[in-house]
């Protein structure tokens, strides 16, 4: 009775132990996927920082949202040892604007107005959200930042601009990335709020490196 | 001629060496399908997020606004793992009545987070339930009260010992 309790215990041991192991071997084995360029439109802070930040967003995750203010505030204390590129990631699954809202941010990087539109949109993000079409949204923001508004609508019309947003999201996937807001400080990974808990930490190690 | 044993299952006297599995009943065989669903989930679940960095489950239980942002990367680390075992447990049968106790209190924790930010009208990217898969809150409250009914089965009828299970095996 006695041998097979201790037979019971070791099997226990031995449920407990395995699946440790394989996560550690399959995490250790696993890389993520290729980081693709980002048009200069997306990027900000020095060119030559020692620390990247890449940012997978949604124009209309309240996360999103909630941690721009953080990472301008960062961009502006570590002025000149970090670079922010911005990478669209809509969760269309359950954000129905959020396709229309990044398109709309693409075109406003292509009149070289990324950030400030980029600004509004996540400032405004409760009034067009649960709208069925905020294309009156966008065109006002578009009023705000100066677009060039003739442009800008051509380019709202302009189906090829969908694809880049969908390469954005095919990188962020290959890259294990399935919420938002994930930011990658060099290679490490942060997810939501814990990139306003951990980013700075994080910042300041990968300078001490 | 035959004799009922525990489980349900009938023993052929005189074949005594024969696996007690050979003459199961229908009920074991279905308690088996409820063990094998239920811990095929919870590992799935576990392993889910177990693979990807704590940080993001972490960001996922955040979007409930229900725990200290100082206990978030904790319980990203322990809930997989519990899900794990206790899903390894139940699918091998060890200690089957404890680990089916404890998928019952997983899915009860699940309904009630689930429901209170369902209640707040929460706007949730994702549950954080299976990793990268992302179901509504809708969905994913209907699968857990369908887990939790089982689970509570199961920890009801493994008081005494089924075929299938390493408890059967090895008591």
């Amino acid at each position: 009775m006695h041998v097979m309790k201790l037979k019971k215990v070791h099997i226990a041991m031995l449920l407990v132990i395995i699946p440790v192991i394989l996560v550690l071997v399959i995490k250790n084995y696993t890389a993520y996927g290729p980081l693709l360029a980002t048009p200069t439109a997306r990027q900000e802070g020095d060119s030559h920082a020692k620390v990247t930040i890449v940012e997978y967003s949604d124009f209309q995750c309240p996360m999103c949202a909630r941690i721009q203010p953080f990472t301008k505030e960062l961009l502006r204390t570590y002025q000149g040892k970090v670079r922010l590129y911005f990478k669209y990631y809509p969760l269309t699954m359950i954000h129905k604007n959020a396709m229309t809202a990044a398109h709309a941010a693409e075109c406003a990087a292509r009149q070289n107005k990324f950030w400030p539109y980029g600004e509004k949109l996540f400032e405004r993000q409760k009034e067009w959200s649960p709208l069925l079409d905020a294309t009156t949204h966008y065109m006002a923001i578009a009023k705000d930042v100066q677009l060039n508004e003739s442009s800008f609508q051509a380019c709202m019309a302009d189906a090829s601009v969908d694809l880049l947003i969908q390469s954005d999201s095919q990188e962020a996937q290959a890259r294990g990335v399935n919420a938002t807001p994930t930011l990658f400080v060099n290679d490490e990974r942060l997810v939501g709020g814990v990139f306003e808990s951990e980013g700075a930490r994080t910042i300041e190690r990968e300078l001490r490196r | 001629m035959s004799t009922s044993v525990k489980g349900g299952g009938k023993r052929v006297e005189g074949n005594a060496n024969l696996p007690s599995t050979l003459h199961a009943s229908p009920s074991a065989y279905a308690l088996l399908l409820v063990r094998l669903l239920i811990g095929g989930v919870l590992l799935y679940a576990g392993f889910a997020k177990a693979l990807a960095p704590a940080a993001e489950f972490a960001a996922a239980m955040a979007n409930y606004h229900l725990f200290p942002s100082s206990g978030l990367l904790p319980m990203a680390w322990i809930i997989p793992w519990i899900e794990i075992w206790t899903g390894l447990f139940l699918i091998a049968g060890l200690y089957t009545q404890a680990a089916a106790a404890v998928a019952s209190g997983l899915f009860v924790s699940f309904l009630a987070v689930m429901a209170s930010a369902l209640w707040r009208h929460i706007d949730l990217a994702s549950c954080g339930c299976f990793g990268a898969e992302t179901f509504s809150p809708h969905t994913t409250f209907k699968i857990d009260i369908g887990l939790l009914l089982l689970s509570l089965l199961l920890t009801y009828c493994y008081r005494r010992t089924w075929p299938f299970t390493v408890d059967h095996k090895v008591d």
